[in-house]
């Protein structure tokens, strides 16, 4: 019966794509429905310049689970991934660099500069990481438990997180306790004394959220990271022809699969009939009906626009209206006639500038510049994260030219007074004059800019709230809580309306695995 | 555990409530106990003193409302001249001229919270039942010593068992707020139920009491339930005054404690915890008398006990770091102004009903949130949040007739001031800053003060021995609750030295006038004494 194992996946981001793959390769029949003119969501290329090519939204990977990266062969359907030696770079205003190489002797070479005890501490810092991140990395690959009643798979999924939690020893094991509720600045202050280190290790614990360095709960972001990649600053992970790179692998991979990608194909509508997910309507008028509908797109979104709510109980749509999506970052891609000479690298070129660049110098810079964004205003100093993704992978600009992408951070959603459209001119300028204290002849080497605000986020991208995760990291979203209480494991009050996007867990960042939770999930409560 | 040498069973360090708690359980149980206390006065936080001629202030803790229904009964406290007397309501005066009125009658709070936002009066309702029921979910854990969850003993993981079987027993709905409770940030929490912005602004200031955390991080929704779980009479969430003043309680357990046989000195200050072979043997006093004990029960604050108390060597350094690890941070301090009249609102002038409850200045959240991020920089907040009453109202015992008292908590005075200032030299500009805030709302306060005292989180820890003068003798965050209290794996009131035993608020669960922290401890302590017996 072909007909009932037709699946209509809404949204061709990195997400539903995984889930395609995996659905084909289960004989599922995936149709992949994006509404913009390419699939790939966050993770795109966009020749913003004439030769310029960028990583629109998201400029370095998760990392993608190694699973996905073989079971989906996407070396094999083109996928180059570069990783630089140098992790990433803080500058400080003083004109000082700190340069954390992904090799952790290197790095701490570099941070003896600093200091010594911090050199000795980052290691340790690194294996806790590495052994914590390792259990917690289990924990994500599970479909969260069932709360009220747990299924025996459930229940030996916890088991087995439990051995593993046990085997860390009582130390780690403690750490991972009292880590996770705490503020990510308390958490490098039990290691490094360095600020600037502090700063740009705690950043990886804010990135993305609704969270300043002093908020509880950002630590825990920063183990979730850890979980894929236990560099404390985390690495750069590129791909060679951006982001959009690895989608595209994705999109080659999942039709290979058997699954059908259509792009320009908005829906704007799922039809339920008697609590069931029945069909699709797009914005042409045209009906699609499949046996099961499975949402790359925000839980929001996917529920409180495509759906009609009426179908859903009061209580699970106040519910998700409560389902935090503050969107706080900002998208800035400039291109360049040439390499921006940093001062603190006096002139350096390459290898220095090959990872990411951290600007936020400190604990308290990080923390008043989220300050500003509690009370509607977006950083006028803001905490930025850089790349300069042409230093490793030329190809993306004309010989000698350069593109830089910029992640702005906070500029919150809902601005106090004024909007997104009056503010975009203030909000790039803002972005240059912070990054021109660091690098004094960027301004002149600017050929072009492309600006991305968190309305633009939403509008363009689809992101309810302009929530690059597609919904908050916080203690109360997160594993069988993401995006609510009982509704974590893919499913819907809906039937056979499924979710497999960010918005679920594990959802943090560009690795693949809600779209691979999901899959396994749908297949099991299809093949039930 | 027999020691020769020793006159008591236990010695009991400090004669604060919880060290009082703790030495009349173990009386009871038959135990030669002896208390001291390093001030002239019994009660630690929880204590009355005549600061001005006449003038009886509640110095630091000045409400009650967390006190144990268990051991108000086991103690018999009101034989004792325990007296609860109720505060009734809570009076949020606005800059506006507006305010927020809310009292013990469901019925004038329904009508007064409508004023505001008709949705918010009938969510008011529906908050308080599912305050209520999360209460029922978190107290017996109060009453319980926290299980250690890196062990394989049976008996911790049924402990584990026997929270997770409650959690199981609760509705989903219950589930929901239980686990947002646990995590969210107060106004996060908040925000789901009501819209009122002052409504928000002053539930929320009970999520932020003692903790250096403001109105929007993430944690405080629990504080807001620890403050929730108040109990007097069997009447959740009501808070009152003891008559005599705080130290009326700590009174009360210090005579039912001497009735049990406990024999308290004060002004006893102890230098050292004698330690030998890994064993607590007893403690020198500071005029160098040596008093010896089975059993040392602290009921100071870790770093009081295994940092100032205690020589180098005598705990593994890896407790020793967890020990420095833990977060003081005190962020609040206390106003005590004697007046010659009552203060007179601008928004509700003359006297008046409202003068009997709590007097809250936390008119937005905005304003909340504003005066936390200018302690997180180490600056006394500029417009602080303040929670002021006026004891004589209601006890007129405590100052001369005609006369008043106006107890005012502050938050936030943060304990490490920015570099370059000090407490000694801000005292009196934080002080006057406070002066200033309440004169905004009711102008005429500067021309009825008699006396002032003003104490900073640095009093708190040079007069009560309170670390970094955090009120709850260290953070109310959540990686420092339950199980965690005060050091991962030793939650349960021992200690690496044998024979040494924490009950003070740095264990769980926690801080408040609660005594439920020496009680545990006593029972644990009872216990071992039967294992060695």
């Amino acid at each position: 019966m072909a007909q009932n194992r037709s699946v209509v996946i809404i949204g061709g981001g990195h997400n539903g794509l995984v889930t395609a793959f995996y659905l084909a390769k289960a004989g599922f029949k995936p149709l992949v429905l994006e509404r913009r003119n390419q699939p790939g969501g966050g993770a795109i290329t966009d020749e913003f310049h004439t030769g310029f090519k960028c990583s629109t939204l998201a400029h370095t990977a998760g990392p993608i689970r190694t699973e996905i990266v073989r079971d989906m062969s996407l070396t094999r359907h083109g996928l180059k991934l570069i990783t630089p030696d140098v992790a990433t770079v803080a500058l400080s205003p003083e004109g000082r660099a700190l340069i954390l190489y992904d090799d952790t002797k290197k790095a701490a070479a570099e941070i003896a500069k600093f200091s010594q005890k911090d050199a000795t501490k980052y290691p340790e810092l690194r294996e806790s990481l590495a052994r914590i991140g390792k259990v917690i990395g289990e924990a994500l690959r599970l479909p969260p438990p069932d709360i009220d009643d747990p299924s025996k798979s459930d229940l030996w999924g916890m088991l087995q997180t439990g051995r593993s939690i046990r085997k860390l020893g009582k130390n780690d094991m403690y750490r991972l306790l009292r880590w996770g509720p705490m503020a990510v600045a308390d958490l490098v202050a039990e290691y490094f004394e360095t600020e600037l280190l502090r700063a740009t290790v705690a950043a990886r614990g804010i990135f993305g959220t609704f969270l300043g360095p002093w908020s509880a709960g950002s630590a825990l972001v920063l183990l979730i990271r850890a979980a894929g990649d236990s560099h404390p600053a985390g690495s750069s992970f590129y791909a060679v022809g951006g982001m959009g790179a690895i989608t595209q692998a994705m999109a080659s991979s999942a039709q290979q699969a058997g699954a059908e990608i259509r792009s320009n194909a908005e829906v704007i509508e799922i039809r339920v009939k008697d609590g069931a997910a029945t069909s699709v309507v797009l914005s042409t008028g045209e009906e699609i009906s499949a046996s099961a509908i499975v949402s790359n797109a925000d839980p929001k979104r996917t529920l409180l626009k495509l759906v009609d709510p009426m179908h859903l109980t009061p209580d699970f749509v106040m519910k998700l209206q409560h389902y935090r999506t503050p969107g706080t970052v900002a998208k800035v891609n400039l291109a360049l006639s040439g390499l921006p000479n940093f001062t603190a690298l006096n002139g350096a070129t390459g290898e220095a500038l090959s990872g990411r660049i951290h600007i936020g110098p400190e604990i308290d810079y990080l923390e008043r510049a989220f300050d500003e964004s509690k009370y509607g205003n977006f950083s006028r100093q803001p905490y930025l994260e850089v790349a300069i993704p042409t230093v490793a992978d030329p190809s993306l600009a004309p010989p000698g030219k350069h593109v830089m992408s910029i992640y702005m951070q906070y500029a919150p959603f809902k601005l106090k007074v004024s909007d997104w459209e009056t503010q975009r001119v203030a909000l790039g300028d803002t972005i240059v004059k912070t990054l021109a204290r660091y690098a004094p002849n960027l301004p002149e080497l600017i050929l072009s800019h492309q600006i991305i605000t968190p309305q633009d986020l939403e509008d363009t991208y689809g992101m309810t709230g302009g929530h690059i995760f597609h919904g908050e990291l916080a203690l109360d979203q997160f594993f069988t809580m993401r995006p609510l209480l009982d509704w974590a494991r893919y499913e819907t009050p809906i039937k056979n309306l499924f979710l497999c996007g960010s918005g679920t867990h594990p959802g943090a960042g560009l690795t693949g695995g809600s779209g691979a939770n999901a899959a396994r999930e749908i297949v099991k409560s299809m093949k039930g | 555990m027999a020691n020769s040498k020793s006159k008591y069973d236990v010695i009991v360090i400090g004669g604060g409530h919880n060290g009082l708690v703790n030495a009349a359980y173990l009386a009871k149980a038959g135990k030669r106990v002896l208390v001291l206390e390093r001030r002239y006065v019994l009660g630690g936080a929880a204590v009355t003193e005549e600061v001005f001629p006449g003038f009886k202030f509640s110095v630091c803790s000045y409400v009650v409302s967390l006190l144990r229904p268990e051991i108000i009964r086991d103690l018999d406290l009101p034989r004792h001249g325990l007296e609860i007397l109720p505060l009734d309501g809570t009076f949020t005066p606005m800059p506006s001229g507006d305010y927020l009125w809310r009292v013990n009658d469901h019925g004038k709070t329904h009508r007064e919270i409508a004023r505001h936002s008709k949705l918010d009066a009938e969510a008011y309702d529906e908050f308080g039942k599912a305050m209520q029921a999360m209460c029922r979910f978190v107290k017996p854990i109060l009453s319980m010593v926290p299980p250690d969850p890196a062990t394989l003993n049976p008996r911790e993981l049924m402990k584990l068992l026997f929270i997770g079987r409650r959690f199981q027993g609760m509705t989903s709905e219950d589930k929901y707020n239980q686990v947002q409770l646990m995590t969210m940030s107060a106004i996060d929490f908040l925000d789901q139920w009501f819209e009122t912005d002052v409504l928000k602004a002053t539930m929320s200031a009970s999520g932020i009491i003692g903790t250096f955390l403001g109105v929007r991080s993430p944690g405080t929704a629990y504080v807001l339930l620890h403050h929730y779980m108040g109990e007097i009479d069997g009447a959740f969430r009501s808070w009152g005054f003891s008559r005599g003043g705080t130290g009326g309680i700590s009174n009360a357990i210090a005579s039912a404690a001497r009735e049990a046989g406990v024999e308290i000195r004060t002004e006893a200050p102890i230098s050292k915890i004698i330690v030998s072979e890994g064993k607590a043997r007893g403690v020198v006093l500071k005029n160098g008398d040596e008093v010896y004990a089975d059993v040392i029960s602290s009921s100071v604050d870790p770093r009081q006990t295994f940092i100032n108390l205690m020589d180098a060597g005598h705990v593994p350094d890896e407790f020793l770091e967890e020990v420095r690890r833990y977060k003081f941070r005190g962020s609040s301090g206390k106003v005590n102004l004697a007046l010659d009249a009552l203060p007179n609102f601008k928004c509700m002038p003359g006297v008046g009903a409202h003068l009997r409850g709590a007097m809250s200045i936390s008119p937005a959240v905005e304003y909340m949130e504003r005066a936390y991020d200018d302690a997180k920089y180490g600056n006394f907040s500029q417009r602080p949040y303040i929670d002021m009453v006026i004891p004589t109202l209601t006890d007129p015992s405590v100052a001369p007739p005609g006369k008043h008292i106006l107890s005012c908590f502050v938050q936030y005075a943060p304990y490490k001031l920015r570099a370059g200032l000090n407490w000694d030299d801000q005292r009196e500009a934080f002080g006057n800053n406070v002066i200033d805030t309440i004169a905004e709302y009711a102008p005429n306060i500067k021309d009825i003060i008699l006396h002032k005292q003003f104490v900073t989180p640095l009093d708190l820890e040079r007069e009560f021995g309170l670390s970094e003068g955090n009120i709850f003798q260290g953070e109310l965050s959540l990686e420092q609750l339950f199980f965690l209290r005060p050091v991962p794996g030793w939650a349960q009131y021992r200690t690496p030295v044998k024979n040494l035993y924490m009950c003070g608020s740095a264990t769980h669960p926690g801080g408040g006038i609660m005594g439920a922290n020496g009680r545990l401890a006593a029972l644990e302590i009872l216990k071992d004494f039967k294992g060695a017996a």
